[in-house]
């Protein structure tokens, strides 16, 4: 897919500026608005999909590191009861794993009802107790439970999982989406990113471009300083001073434009309001404080604080005022050892604000048309790392595990309160309807009206897509 | 709507407006040509499913007779004048024959249907030379024509007035002098000319005045940091691993030697085969050793799990793939998994290619546990005489100092065997500790207590300040030679202990230990010596609980939670009498807030205190009936570490040999040859755990061969053949990158790919040209940047007219001047040079200048901190600042620089909200912003506002400004005053520095303070940030 220049953008930019563009005719530019010309085109401009999906906008949650998901959406009755044996020789030397070397063994969900499963809702889709809050939304949830990936290294399975590739210099997913689609909001970016706990492994560019053009990569709004990099004055420069220097700038632009004729010369001018426009609007939108008290409790926010709650929270107001993308990191769920008692802690932070973010989109009316992504660069061995002490208050972990995972999506077009895919007794290898991270993406894209086979860039020659040549739309969990 | 816009986009990327379809209205102004408009569209779009590789549903357009043909399904492909009876057409924009074609991708633009349809209906001319399909780039590179040229015109400008002429357009008129000199200085050296330099050239009469301009700034040393910068982003150049544990390494003198390079107008091939085989030179240097850095600028990943093999293979990966990229604009990465789908190179050819690059040790190690350490080749860089001068001093020191001691080793043989004679005799006394348990226990703090079996103390209930703990032992038979006090933990204390004051810190302080004898009649206070405890915290060392100050004590943290203990010994040996005496020992903790012990215990020691220190282990070695030799050298080292002459000897070698350390060389990463080749296989699905057939090294088959190459089956064989005159591509590849650097678009727009999927050049005899002249000068760089920049077509305003942006709106031919946004790491040297910032200094290890907070914050081993520069190094060139591909410098990224994971050919250039908040708001620019309103202050002519303005605006964009700007500026400056008057504490704000490296000269703090709007304001100008 290419940028289509759009009448729109143009007409807006020159209505924007508020210059009168003297010698150069407004008509003129105007003129050439049925053509090719990629001049005046604002690449972020609201595209068209390739057919009517019904997702407007995605919430992406990423658990950086990989949360167990055997012991909170993929239930093992087997592996429960053969915990303590060694795992099946054949399977163990079938694949490869990060740190475990020697033949480790079978690691069973605890038989205790703290990680008990229960069926849930109309759907009876089984959750762990270690999610109450996200039991209560179950029917909103699409399981899938059959993922699989090519790499079991975190920062290679990040930008695999992310930008279809294992390596550097690919898109992300969300700087595809962006690319494709523009976005609404004219004064915030169209791909947001939002961090708690440090950096994931790959760094940013897990939200980079690669190589389609920079403007479509993910900006992070920080939760410490300035929400975006360079929001607020230099010290002693006031609003009306900051206003004035604008103004300024501008002026001495537009005198450059009448003399030069540069179009780009109009766009700077338009960034330039945009960018005074932002230092007001990016810190409204960061300050949550005037949410009423039901949503701070229903989210467990708290002002002013770092958490994931608030980011739950702020994803909400993104996709609210027409943001595109929103990312969540979320640091911490690399258990390779105690994982149980480090799940149970992690769960804890996470649950209420999922579940609350689901109901809240829900009640807004927002939920058909946002999809919610729930998922992390692969999943965690059936067998333990480290000892595992039958019996015993166990602090056992779970190694990196490529060829089975488990993650949801909920609402924009979904059907809700299914599961689809199975793995195996021991959750060691997908038994039936595998999904690829190409066919996850594939899908992803298609419920965002986007033809992933179409969604492509030329670059070096080939027209690259986030799916690689491969990728299956799972049709089956598409409403 | 239009933010985070840009409409240079296209000139930067391949995307589908067709550089060559320039604007038309309804009616075409000109004649259609096939080869200009019609095959580049077909070549764009079709070719990939219906040219020589693949034709699908028996479709082949880029053959006259099979375009001219059928389909499968036996409908015409093109009808002669009659576009809507072409299948061609039909299929492009009739959605019931099914999906628009091209099915990959977006449909074509009208105009581009429009150009084929025009062409169909006027004939469908397609010319008998391009009958068949032959790729342009892969033909030998030809000399066009110049003879007939008139003497004023360069060569180049011959060409582009051909192409404009074609399509009925004039060129622009030259630029000013002051605009010209701005233009090649930051085209050349990335740097704006001085006011001195312009005004020089203004008033310089002689004919060449430009040209010694040009020669000046070619002879610059900040050329070569100007032109290293797009070389580095081929390179992927960056000082740092990249993934998980992306760890800084040393590469900056690969860096350095890519500038020095440039500067010393390197001839390009030999650059191109140092890179590739500096290595394989026979004799090599060091500098043509450093190059080969180019290749290990790879990214590598020493994530636990990963798999040293795997890790290596995605390595040589990277290295063909970037080869054939940079050398050969050719997309050979296609290849890695299957035959290319559309450029004549096979799966075979990657995998010979391959081989050049396969023998290579591992780069990641097993350091311990499932811990991968970067590793591989590195090479010492030559140290400077001072440094080599310390070393030498410093590696005799370690010389001596390990003579002297091996001297006292040799001296004390006797003392040893003594001491080891001792050791045996006493084998069989007592060599463990006693715990007693008290007579009599008091405190002074009130506590509840209760002696414990094991003679232990536990105290509950209050938590005293502070406390003695006073206990009374009984007599012993044997002679009392040391005591021990273990501080215990215990699930009754606070945070398991040992203090009781605090569950977090649950320190004690033993300030002052008394150990006295009590007879009938008196108290007699023993003396104490070698304090010992298994551990202390800093600043509190065991000692201070026996020198009798109350201040000072033995303290624990932040080892909370586990039992500790102290020993010390008897001066003389203590014996008892039963019946009348008895041992007093006092635990006084002083320190306050209930840092007092909660579980303690007193031990006693018998035996030979000098065996105390002596492990139980060495003891019993010692009691061996034979000793092995392993066992007599570890005795040795036990009884030397005993000999304080010894141990003050063995700090000194320690210390030595940190100082040697920190003294070493650089070092650098560098490419070897592994003596035993690796055998390379075509990899099934470019997986390296299915492996093909075996290959050979070798060349593509599609390109020439030079037999007059040495058949060395290695990397300088490789490299050779790149730089081969019978190589098309390296000369068309490279002078194309350089005139996108210069004019802001290549030639061929498609700058990474000359390959059948690339765009066709503008102007191919201009493209050809410019490769013969860069192999006939002996691949000089610097030649083909004058021909470049000396042409009249470099000269020319950049000034659009509606007419011209509707013609040709990229400007693809060239009818005005290059205008385009500099690169990130431009954007601030200009600004440092704007300000008077600028440091001038050449090379060296990479520099960490101001950036936000909490930038680096992933996860990961060792990872380094910023701390920003306060010298000189904080306003050094961009292309010196520190690159951790995690966590690149933040207002970079926000310019479009890469992240350096791969390599990159050609950067977009957007134009976002987020440029205007860097430039208006980085804590870094605003300091620039200071030091230029300063530096106006300072230095202006006159003193005069407008004087002062003008003079500002010719620093910022080199020429006069206009009244109309002075106007807008006045009134800035104007309002500025009175806000600044008005709030002293604006003043205070705007003109504090954040650092010493900055000294204002400017008295009048509130003038500044009003200036640096001013200043500000022009650092953000449009024009300031353009070429």
């Amino acid at each position: 897919m290419n940028i289509t220049p759009t009448a729109l953008g143009r007409r807006t930019l020159l209505q924007r500026s508020g210059f009168g563009l003297g010698a150069f005719a407004l008509s003129q530019l105007l003129q050439n608005e049925s053509g090719a010309s990629p001049l005046s085109n604002d690449p972020l401009a609201p595209k068209p999909a390739h057919f009517q999906g019904k997702a407007k906008s995605v919430i992406y949650i990423h658990m950086v590191g990989a949360p167990s998901h055997l012991d909170l959406f993929d239930f093992k009755p087997v592996l429960q009861q053969r915990n303590g044996e060694d795992c099946p020789t054949d399977l163990f030397e079938s694949s490869k794993f990060a740190f475990v070397r020697n033949l480790p063994k079978l690691l069973g969900t605890p038989n205790d009802k703290k990680y008990e499963f229960k069926r849930c809702g109309q759907s009876g889709l089984p959750i762990s107790n270690l999610l109450p809050n996200l039991q209560s939304v179950a029917d909103e949830l699409t399981l899938i439970k059959s993922l699989h990936t090519n790499e079991f290294n975190h920062g290679p399975a990040q930008m695999f999982m992310l930008s279809g590739f294992g390596r550097f210099g690919r898109p992300s997913i969300g700087s595809w989406l962006n690319y494709g689609l523009g976005t609404e909001n004219q004064d915030l970016p169209g791909f947001v990113v939002l961090i708690t706990g440090n950096v994931l492994g790959a760094g940013s560019p897990a939200w980079g471009s690669g190589f389609l053009p920079s403007v479509y990569q993910g900006v992070e709004f920080r939760s410490k300083g300035d929400p975006v990099l360079f929001l607020s004055n230099p010290a002693g420069v006031g609003v009306q001073s900051r206003k004035r220097i604008i103004d300024t700038v501008n002026r001495l632009n537009q005198v450059q434009l009448a003399d030069i004729g540069d179009p780009e010369i109009a766009t700077r001018i338009s960034q330039y309001e945009l960018a005074y426009r932002m230092q007001t609007s990016v810190p409204e939108l960061m300050d949550i404080s005037a949410e009423p008290k039901n949503i701070h409790e229903m989210y467990g926010t708290k002002p002013g604080q770092t958490s994931f709650a608030n980011n739950c929270l702020l994803a909400r107001r993104l996709v609210e005022r027409g943001v595109r993308f929103v990312q969540l990191f979320d640091q911490g769920w690399d258990t390779h050892g105690s994982v149980f008692s480090r799940l149970a802690g992690k769960t804890k932070q996470v649950d209420q604000p999922i579940a609350a973010l689901i109901k809240d989109l829900r009640v807004r009316g927002l939920l058909d048309s946002t999809l919610v992504v729930w998922s992390a660069e692969f999943g965690r061995t059936p067998f333990a790392q480290g000892t595992n002490d039958v019996g015993q208050n166990t602090k056992a972990g779970r190694d990196h595990h490529k060829d089975a995972f488990a993650v949801w999506i909920a609402g924009g077009g979904t059907k809700g309160g299914m599961s689809f895919g199975e793995t195996d007794d021991l959750g060691y290898k997908i038994a039936e309807n595998p999904v690829h991270v190409h066919d996850f993406n594939a899908t992803l894209l298609h419920l965002m009206g986007i033809n992933h086979e179409r969604l492509t860039f030329r670059y070096q020659g080939r027209q690259y897509r986030l799916t690689d040549v491969e990728g299956q739309v799972v049709k089956d969990i598409v409403a | 709507m239009n933010r985070f816009s840009l409409f240079a986009i296209v000139l930067a990327f391949g995307l589908s407006w067709s550089s060559d379809v320039i604007a038309e209205t309804s009616s075409f102004s000109h004649h259609i040509s096939f080869a200009n408009d019609v095959q580049p569209i077909l070549r764009r779009h079709c070719y990939r499913c219906h040219g020589s590789k693949n034709q699908e549903a028996g479709l082949q357009l880029n053959q006259r007779s099979a375009a001219m043909g059928t389909a499968d399904s036996g409908e015409p492909v093109i009808v002669k004048a009659d576009a809507d009876a072409s299948l061609l057409i039909q299929r492009l924009v009739d959605e019931d024959q099914g999906d628009l074609m091209p099915l990959d991708g977006q449909p074509l633009s009208a105009k581009e249907v429009a150009v084929l349809r025009r062409w169909i209906d006027d004939g469908a001319d397609w010319p008998d030379e391009l009958a068949e399909a032959k790729h342009w780039a892969y033909q030998p590179i030809r000399r066009p024509e110049t003879s007939n040229l008139a003497t004023s015109n360069s060569p180049i400008d011959h060409f582009i007035q051909r192409r404009r002429e074609q399509r009925g357009l004039d060129s622009s008129p030259p630029l000013d002098r002051a605009r010209l000199i701005r233009r090649v200085s930051l085209a050349l050296t990335g740097i704006p000319p001085t006011i001195e330099e312009i005004d020089e050239f203004i008033h310089d009469q002689s004919p060449n005045a430009y040209e010694k301009v040009v020669d000046r700034l070619l002879k610059s040393e900040r050329y070569g940091e100007r032109w290293a910068i797009g070389w580095l982003d081929l390179a992927r150049y960056a000082d740092s691993n990249g993934f998980q544990a992306d760890q800084i390494r040393d590469n900056w003198a690969y860096r350095d030697w890519v500038i020095r390079a440039f500067n010393s107008d390197m001839p390009f091939d030999q650059f191109v085969i140092d890179q590739i085989a500096g290595d394989l030179r026979p004799d090599a240097t060091v500098e043509q050793k450093i190059a080969t850095g180019f290749h290990r600028m790879t990214t590598c990943n020493v994530e636990a799990g990963v798999h040293p093999e795997a890790n290596r293979v995605n390595q040589i990966v990277d290295r063909v793939n970037t080869t054939a990229t940079v050398f050969l604009g050719t997309t050979l990465e296609c290849a890695q998994c299957h035959d290319h789908k559309y450029d004549p190179f096979t799966q075979q050819d990657y995998y010979q290619i391959f081989s050049y690059f396969n023998n290579t040790p591992l780069e990641v190690k097993n350091t311990s546990g499932v811990t991968w350490d970067f590793f591989g080749p590195t090479m010492d860089l030559p140290m400077g005489e001072s440094q080599k001068n310390r070393l030498d001093s410093l590696q005799r020191q370690l010389a001596e100092l390990e003579a002297s001691r091996e001297q006292v080793v040799q001296q004390s043989e006797e003392g040893f065997a003594q001491w080891l004679a001792r050791l045996q005799e006493v084998k069989d006394q007592p060599t463990q500790w006693r715990t007693v348990k008290p007579e009599v226990f008091e405190t002074s703090g009130g506590e509840d207590f209760q002696i414990l079996e094991d003679g232990a103390v536990l105290l509950t209930g209050t938590v005293p300040d502070t406390v003695e703990h006073v206990f009374t032992l009984p007599a012993a038979e044997q002679p009392i030679t040391a005591i021990k006090i273990d501080v215990l933990t215990d699930d009754a204390i606070p945070g398991k202990g040992p203090g009781r004051g605090d569950a977090q810190r649950s320190n004690i302080i033993l300030s002052e230990l008394t150990c006295e004898l009590i007879t009938d009649k008196e108290a007699i206070q023993l003396e104490l010596q070698d304090p010992v405890a298994d551990f202390s915290q800093t600043g509190w060392p065991v000692a201070n609980a026996i020198d009798g100050n109350r201040k000072t004590g033995w303290a624990i943290a932040p080892q909370f939670g586990k039992p500790h203990w102290a020993a010390f010994t008897l001066a003389s040996p203590l014996t008892l009498k039963p019946d009348s005496e008895r041992l007093r020992i006092t635990l006084g903790q002083f320190f306050g807030r209930g840092r007092v012990i909660g579980k303690p215990r007193i031990s006693i020691f018998n035996g030979d205190p000098s065996l105390l220190n002596i492990a139980e282990d060495v003891i019993k070695l010692a009691a061996k009936e034979k000793l092995s030799k392993a066992d007599r050298k570890k005795l040795r080292a036990e009884f030397d570490n005993s000999n304080p002459q010894l141990r003050q000897i063995q700090r000194e070698i320690a210390k030595t040999k940190k100082e040697i350390e920190a003294n070493k060389p650089d070092t650098t990463l560098v490419m070897v040859e592994l003596e035993q080749p690796r055998e390379t296989f075509v990899m099934i699905r470019g997986d390296y755990e299915s492996l093909g057939d075996k290959v050979s090294p070798g060349t593509p088959a599609v390109l020439p061969k030079d037999d007059s190459i040495q058949n060395s089956g290695d990397r300088m064989e490789f490299a050779l053949w790149l730089t081969s005159p019978k190589n098309p591509l390296l000369p068309r590849v490279t002078v194309n990158r350089w005139w996108a650097e210069i004019f802001g678009a290549g030639i061929v727009s498609t700058p990474e790919d000359f390959g059948t999927q690339g765009e066709d050049p503008s102007h191919p005899a201009l493209l050809d040209w410019l490769a013969n002249e860069l192999i006939s000068s002996g691949w000089s760089m610097k030649h083909l940047h004058k021909q470049m920049v000396m042409s009249e077509t470099f000269q020319q305003t950049s000034r659009i007219t509606p007419e011209l942006l509707e013609a040709d709106p990229e400007n693809r031919l060239l009818a005005c001047g290059p205008r385009f946004r500099l690169p990130a790491e431009l954007i601030r040297d200009n600004a440092l040079a704007i300000s008077g910032l600028l440091s001038n200094k050449l090379h060296g290890p990479p520099i960490m200048p101001f950036q936000p907070s909490d930038i680096w914050r992933s996860v990961g081993r060792n990872q380094p901190k910023w701390v920003a520069a306060d010298n000189e190094n904080r306003f050094r060139r961009g292309l010196y600042v520190i690159w951790k591909r995690a966590a690149p410098y933040p207002s970079f990224i926000n310019f479009d620089a890469p992240l350096r994971g791969s390599c990159t050919v050609n950067r977009s250039r957007s134009n976002t909200p987020l440029q205007a908040l860097t430039l208006l708001n980085d804590p870094a620019y605003a300091e620039m912003s200071l030091a230029f309103a300063d530096r106006v202050l300072s230095e202006a002519p006159s003193s005069g506002d407008r004087e002062r303005l003008r003079y500002a605006v010719k620093l910022s964009v080199a020429r006069d400004a206009t009244d109309i700007e002075l106007d807008l500026l006045q009134q800035l400056l104007d309002e500025e005053r009175k806000v600044v008057l008005a709030d002293e504490n604006i003043i205070q704000a705007r003109t504090k520095t954040l650092t010493a490296a900055l000294k204002l000269r400017t008295a009048d703090r509130a003038e500044l303070a009003a200036w640096f709007a001013v200043a500000n304001t022009l650092l953000n100008m449009d024009e300031t940030m353009n070429q």
